[in-house]
């Protein structure tokens, strides 16, 4: 039996591949070489500003068609990507070429950019932030071309950029006139690192974009497979190998996509979900287990293929010293399994729990509530709410009782066997009652629970049964 | 069978146990509602038991006056412990036990709580009280053992029934328990209502109390309505015949009435030898001698004695003592005061000092006007204080009767439409912002009924069924007088006893520290004689008391009140062409308006002035016809020979308060008492709606002494007028004095008045900017802000010519604390600065204070423009831990920076953005050309523009209002560098042009302009905003409403 994953593009089946990385070697942090930077011409870097970009989701997306450009692409979130372009612009019909297909990549994706080209990446992104479309191509035109931008363009922090202007330094050519070193002293040295960096006087290491980790592994089946107990086995590698890839990334998932695929009919899916960030192959086996019995195959299963598309962070998961129960352990995860286990056999609607309200109508003392809430919410702890007496069983509706001659019938005259209990309340809600309720017997001796209704037409109701 | 006999047939009863809705948020039934339907229902008592307040008993007491019904006064209490009874006064000392621990329970507490244990009842508390042990639902025999040995006979057992599942057994329980104890039973309400109906409205106000929705309030809402005034019927089904009886027995073994209450002015103030009245006299004669050095004119002397005469005979005596002490002890600290109110006017407080108000400089006044033998009221003096300073005031009385017997009356807040439907909101769910919203869809001046309309107008779907349940409750918490919601303290109404004042009403705390209250507001007060000092705060005695320091220091003289050179034409002259901005009261735009046309010529015109430009005179149409008389336009005439004496002073016109009330008196028959209940009614009217009563009286009487109608109408109007705003004349003579004294520094002192002026902002109708401004116009020179010279306030230096230069103070600096200007001073005095680095460093100022100073330019005779202070500030900050290190090396070392120059506009918007004005040139003077080439005209050349022409402007709005008086038109005030625009914009423009007439901070208008007796106003047709022009000048308009 041998494992083989697939790749996230559009891929032959059985590409034998590391799990899903970018072209790049796999390390904590890709950096850029700093050898890089001694390249013949120096560098040219593209700054793309993208006004209206909402979400890291898009830039990401962005950067992944970028790096079909140049491998050094680096996100500047919210709204900025630069990348640097000197070694590509043979390939792409020099600077006025880059430019075109760089715009036209944001363009496919939907959005408005502002490019510049520039020898320093924070140039050229200051550049097109400003709303500028400049292209310098040399470190002797820089600072000339940069000082009419107004210094907002360097992002730096508000209250900072309001000092300055009351200095009378509003643009970036004021800020580089002033003396280096009163400039740091008063205003940080972080920044004027920072309109170093503008000039290229020195280099900042950038961190080079990765795309995003998930998880997605697919097995081929030596023979075709139809029991659920061997096809649990066929897939307990695959969650064991998601075990460690969660272990070593430190996440966990809330939701697993365990595809089954048949020769003709088109693949089986069951989609796992967890009350919490889990990954434990135990685990996921036992809800897999579940869910397996309960689904009808349309034939025989050749491959398997499990997906984890969102991995979230999940705090280790130490074990609790006490059991539950044991000396105040907390009922915790036995309750979550438990919860996940009912709802993968009986489905999502079939559990409920169950809470108690306060209130003086009798109908809406209690209420259903999605598990795992077990107990009453905070503040309404359970409070006697009277002094009367309550029934075990309530009916759902009050059902009218016939009178005759002012007293109320069920299989002949019942008799009232206390005093009035008043109760009148939910004039809110449109649920108002005023009601009497008595204790009453009938002819075989069973105790009800009854009311009368305040106002007209005065109807009497039977409303619970005593033990 | 009536109604008589229906009460008769009933079984007696009397309710033991009852709240009001003076027990805040929990009951939900006015004191008077309770009584009228216990009348209704032939109650023979009710017991008014409010938590542990008496706060409602007045009201209750005047409400069952005139009624067949016995009024016990009683209170509720819940000890710490949870025990909970309540104790009912059987006689005035056991009243007085029940304030005795009332207050002692709630200054134990912050205020609108309290706290009592076993502990604070003592063997002698409440032993002229009965006790009713009101048992929770588990009854706690331990409670009956500690209240049978603490209270003996006088403890009866509350049994209430209230048909909550269980009465049977519970009666039994109780029964047995005080057959043991030997107590006896007693049947009680727990009433929270005077009927059932108002349960929605009691759950309402248990979720708003416990600050959640009603329909998560649970078991904290009542399971029932059954807490009402229950018929008697229904209680002789429910409660045993001897239950019922007790309760009448325990009603008829209390004899306490609050007309008991006698209330004793403090006797300390007379000296050992003397009576009050001989002490009175002597002070009054000492005065006399210091007010008329050359003896007592024969008619003031005749007028004295008559005076000291009625207040013998009324024993007023102790009242003016007791206000001539803390005037005395004011001007022994040189606190400004001043007193005005019906009988500040007296020859009496004019000889104590407690007025400058000189009988014969105005018009002969009748000393029965402001005090009457038969309207039997307290006399009322209200003293002004400089707001500054009244503080100590306060602090002072509290000191010098103690706590036990000096406190401030409280003032009821009271559900308006906002706060009900803010508070309903939550209670059906709405969140806070949801609320609020709610909430803003009323304008304060809207009234309840307009409520749903408003709803609709804001786009509320007012059929939502929870808005259609909402919509009612709101109704009843503002119904007149409205739900009380909790008790304030009152502006400055004082109560001062002579024995503990917590005999005769509780005591407790206000929000503020140092400050306490009693339980009645002014009304209560008044309804049973009790008398109130008002010592209010006063901005413009704050900037006299300034101005006269301030010129006294600079010429050695010794002015104060009173002293200046009485009715000098010239300050006469400048207030007849409105240049009185800064001056008291008359500084308005609407008073502005009103003296080139009324031209004021003496002291009474100025009093006149005073109270002309108010709602009263503007609704009953009397403006225009004085005027016209006053210029001769008009015949004098009186419409019957008794209102010549009343209305002569004024042209046969009625302008103040005082004169419809004698009208009614002497046109339309009213009795005094009378005219006193409709001056109260005139107080109340837009709440209550209670007029019309009076109008049919007015109408009908006037019209048997033959007044025309049309006279009878347009004095009903003005009643309906002062309802907004009454001006009494007797405040109006005391103001007029401020308005003479403030207009005669104006004129003679400008530079000493706007400097003290700006030292007590805020106050009056200007902002700074424009009081300088003003100032500069009138000749004075300004100097800036600057740190090596500018005080705290802002100070004279002598000029070149010997004319005091204003030297604007270091308090006008934004953000600028205090603290720092003092270090700043003591290094200062130290040694001159040399630099921003040597300020810096020898103030050892934080960062904040000195970018605040540069912000100022204060800066500017050490480091030069703005932008240079603020690199030398941003320089200096990190040096203040190195304070040896070589700091002027480093800065040579550094060079000087090439910052860009500030611009003038640059100059002008940071002066506004830090000192609120600017002593360079206006800012649209900039934007003059652009303006020009825009064919909009300055204020100067709008002024000499003929009557009826088209014209075209733009200004910063100083100002916007919109007097109710004028339905629905707004009054805009619009500044250039060459003077202010009046505009007048209808409510229909107003409509239409609504974001520019409110948005605007530069606003172009086009209109047509009104020329008119010397007054100018500019009619707007189209209101244009030109806010963008200003870039982003900080300027804001003060906003009135």
């Amino acid at each position: 039996m041998s494992l083989k994953s697939v790749h996230s593009s559009p891929a032959p089946l059985q590409v034998p591949a590391e799990p899903v990385l970018p072209a790049s070697t796999p390390r904590l942090a890709a950096l850029e070489p700093a050898a890089a930077a001694a390249q013949a011409g120096g560098e040219l870097w593209a700054g793309l500003h993208l006004p209206d970009l909402a979400n890291e989701e898009k830039l990401r997306s962005l950067a992944a068609v970028l790096q079909g450009f140049t491998p050094r692409v680096s996100l500047e979130p919210p709204d900025g990507v630069v990348l640097e372009v000197r070694g590509s612009l043979h390939l792409f019909a020099g600077v006025e070429g880059t430019r075109r297909r760089l715009l036209a990549a944001c363009a496919d994706l939907a959005q408005p950019a502002v490019l510049s080209f520039a020898p320093t990446p924070l140039a050229a992104l200051a550049a097109a932030r400003a709303g500028r479309s400049l292209t310098v191509l040399s470190h002797a035109q820089l600072t000339g071309q940069l000082s009419s931008l107004p210094l907002s363009v360097l992002r730096w922090p508000q209250p900072l950029v309001e000092r300055l202007a009351r200095t009378g330094v509003r643009t970036v050519g004021a800020a580089l006139r002033l003396p280096r070193a009163g400039f740091a002293r008063r205003f940080g040295a972080g920044q004027l690192a920072s309109l170093d960096a503008l000039t290229a006087s020195t280099r900042v290491v950038r961190r080079l974009f990765q795309p995003r980790e998930r998880f997605r592994r697919r097995r081929e089946l030596s023979c075709e497979l139809t029991n659920h107990e061997w096809l649990l086995n066929a897939f307990m590698p695959l969650l064991q190998e998601l075990e460690q890839f969660l272990r070593a990334r430190a996440s966990g998932v809330m939701q697993l996509e365990c595809h089954l695929l048949h020769r003709e009919a088109p693949a089986t899916c069951c989609v796992l979900n967890l009350a919490a960030p889990g990954g434990a192959a135990a685990q996921l086996a036992a809800l897999l287990r579940v869910r397996l019995e309960t689904i009808v195959l349309p034939g025989p299963v050749r491959a398997l293929e499990l997906r984890a598309v969102t991995l979230l962070p999940r705090a280790s998961r130490a074990q609790a010293l006490w059991q539950p129960g044991e000396h105040g352990g907390s009922p915790g995860s036995e309750a979550h399994e438990l919860i996940e286990r009912l709802r993968a056999r009986l489905g999502e609607d079939a559990l409920h729990g169950l809470t108690v309200l306060a209130g003086h109508r009798p109908e809406r003392t209690w209420a259903r509530s999605t598990p795992p809430a077990v107990s009453a919410p905070a503040g309404t702890a359970p409070v006697q709410m009277s002094s009367g007496p309550r029934p075990l069983w309530l009916l759902p509706q009050p059902q009218p009782l016939e009178v005759r001659a002012g007293q109320p019938q069920r299989d002949g005259a019942l008799t009232l066997l206390s005093e009035p209990e008043r109760i009148e309340s939910g004039w809110w809600d449109g649920g108002d009652i005023a009601r009497d309720y008595y204790t009453a017997c009938d002819a075989h001796g069973v105790r009800l629970w009854v009311f009368r209704e305040r106002h007209a037409p005065h109807g009497w109701f039977l409303h619970g049964i005593f033990g | 069978m009536n109604a008589g006999a229906a009460a008769a047939a009933a079984p007696a009863y009397a309710e033991l146990h009852c709240l009001s809705n003076f027990t805040f948020l929990r009951g939900a039934s006015h004191p008077h509602e309770l009584v009228h339907q216990a009348v209704a229902l032939g109650y023979r008592a009710l017991a008014l038991t409010d938590e542990c307040s008496v706060a409602g008993v007045v009201r209750a007491h005047m409400a069952a006056r005139e009624q067949p019904l016995k009024l016990l006064i009683g209170a509720e209490f819940r000890l710490t412990c949870g025990l909970k009874f309540a104790a009912l006064a059987i006689n005035r000392q056991g009243y007085a036990q029940l304030c005795r621990l009332i207050t002692r329970a709630r200054r134990a507490a912050v205020k609108g709580e309290y706290r009592l244990s076993r502990a604070d009842l003592g063997d002698a508390a409440l032993s002229e009280c009965f006790i009713l042990w009101l048992p929770g639902r588990v009854v706690q025999a331990e409670e009956a053992q500690w209240l049978v040995a603490r209270f003996g006979q006088r403890l009866r057992l509350a049994a209430e029934l209230l048909r909550e599942g269980g009465d049977a057994a519970r009666l039994r329980e109780l029964t047995r328990l005080g057959a043991q104890h030997r107590v006896a039973l007693v049947a009680c309400g727990d009433v929270h209502m005077h009927v059932r109906a108002r349960r929605p409205l009691q759950d309402a106000l248990t979720a708003i109390r416990c600050g959640v929705p009603v329909a998560a309030a649970g078991a904290r809402l009542y399971p029932n309505g059954e807490r009402y005034l229950r018929e008697p019927q229904r209680l002789e089904r429910l409660y045993p015949q001897e239950l019922l009886a007790e309760s009448v027995r325990v009603a008829e073994a209390c004899h306490f009435s609050l007309d008991e209450l006698r209330y004793e002015y403090p006797r300390e103030l007379v000296p050992p030898g003397h009576t009050a009245a001989s002490y009175l006299r002597e002070l009054t004669e000492a005065g006399a001698r210091w007010r008329w050095p050359a003896g007592v004119p024969a008619g003031e002397r005749r007028a004295l004695e008559h005076e000291l005469a009625l207040i013998a005979e009324l024993s007023y005596e102790a009242y003016f003592l007791t206000v001539h002490d803390i005037v005395a002890w004011a001007r022994s600290r040189a606190i400004l005061c001043q007193g005005r109110g019906s009988a500040a006017n007296s020859r009496v407080c004019y000889c104590l000092g407690i007025t400058s108000v000189d009988p014969q400089r105005g018009a002969a006044l009748l000393f029965e006007r402001f005090i009457s033998k038969e309207r039997n009221e307290p006399p009322d003096i209200d003293i002004d204080f400089e707001h500054e300073r009244r503080e100590e005031v306060l602090q002072y009385v509290y000191a010098k009767y103690g706590r036990e017997r000096a406190a401030l009356a409280a003032t009821v807040i009271m559900y308006r439409p906002r706060s009900a439907l803010r508070d309903l909101g939550k209670v059906f769910g709405l969140s806070v912002a949801e609320s609020g919203k709610l909430a803003k869809v009323m304008q304060w001046w809207d009234g309840s009924a307009a409520m749903s309309e408003r709803m609709r107008a804001a786009g509320f779907d007012i059929s939502a069924p929870w808005l259609r349940r909402l919509l009612p409750l709101a109704q009843e918490l503002v119904a007149h007088p409205g739900f009380p919601r909790h008790l304030s303290q009152h502006v400055g109404g004082f109560v001062i006893a002579a024995g503990l004042l917590e005999d005769l009403v509780p005591v407790e705390n206000a929000a503020m520290p140092e400050r306490t209250v009693v339980q009645w507001d002014k009304d209560d007060l008044n309804d049973l004689g009790l008398l109130k000092v008002d010592l209010l705060a006063l901005g413009m005695l704050s900037a006299l008391r300034r101005a006269f320091d301030l010129v006294n220091a600079y010429r050695g003289t010794s002015h104060s009140l009173g002293t200046l050179t009485a009715e000098d034409p010239r300050v006469y002259d400048m207030i007849c062409a409105a240049d009185t901005v800064g001056v008291f009261q008359i500084e308005s735009r609407a008073q502005m308006a009103m003296l080139p046309r009324l031209k004021p010529r003496c002291y009474y015109d100025l009093v006149i002035e005073v109270a002309i430009v108010r709602p009263g005179p503007i609704q009953g149409d009397m403006v225009h016809p004085y005027l016209r008389r006053r210029m001769g336009q008009e015949q004098v005439e009186y419409p019957g020979e008794e209102v010549r004496e009343v209305l002569h002073r004024t042209l046969g016109v009625p302008l103040f308060q005082e004169q419809v009330m004698q009208i009614a008196i002497v046109a339309a028959g009213f009795t005094p008492g009378e005219a006193d209940a409709l001056r109260r009614a005139m107080g109340a009217w837009k709440r209550t709606g209670g007029l019309d009563a009076f109008r049919e009286r007015l109408l009908v009487g006037m019209a048997q002494k033959g007044y025309p109608a049309e006279f009878a109408e347009r004095i009903y109007r003005q009643m309906l007028g002062f309802g907004d705003y009454g001006f009494p004349e007797s405040h109006a003579l005391s103001f007029a004095l401020l308005v003479y004294d403030s207009a005669w520094l104006k004129h003679y002192e400008p530079a000493a008045f706007c400097c003290a002026l700006l030292n007590s902002q805020p106050m009056g109708f200007y902002a700074p900017a424009q009081l300088v401004r003003d100032a500069r116009a009138h000749g004075v020179e300004v100097r800036a802000v600057d740190a090596c010279v500018s005080e705290w306030d802002s100070t004279l230096e002598r000029g070149e010519d010997g004319e005091p230069v204003l030297r604007l103070g270091l308090r006008l600096v934004k953000s600028l604390t205090a603290a720092g200007v003092q270090r700043l001073r003591a290094a200062r005095a130290a040694r001159a600065f040399a630099s921003v680095q040597d300020l810096s460093a020898r103030a050892g100022l934080h960062r904040d204070d000195l970018e605040a100073l540069a912000a100022a330019g204060a800066f500017a005779s050490l480091s030069g423009n703005r932008h240079l202070a603020f690199w030398e500030v941003a320089g200096t900050e990190r040096e203040l831990p190195l304070r040896f290190a070589d700091t002027a090396g480093t800065l040579a070392r550094e060079g000087r920076p090439l910052l860009p120059l500030p611009t003038e506009g640059q100059g002008i918007v940071a002066d506004y953005a830090a000192l609120g004005l600017t002593l360079g040139r206006h800012p649209l003077a900039l934007l003059r050309p652009r303006l020009a080439a825009a064919a909009l005209l300055p204020a100067r050349e709008l002024k000499a523009a003929a009557n009826g022409s088209r014209v075209r402007t733009a200004g910063i709005v100083l100002m916007r209002q919109r007097p109710g008086t004028a339905s629905g038109v707004t009054f805009l005030t619009l500044e250039d560098e060459s003077g202010q625009v009046n505009v007048i914009v209808w409510e229909r423009i107003g409509r239409e042009q609504r974001p520019a007439l409110l948005e605007s901070r530069l606003l172009e208008v086009h209109g047509e302009l009104q020329q008119q007796e010397g007054v100018c106003h500019l009619i707007a047709h189209r209101l244009i905003d030109r806010s963008a022009l200003l870039g982003d000048l900080l300027t804001r308009s003060r906003d009135f409403h």
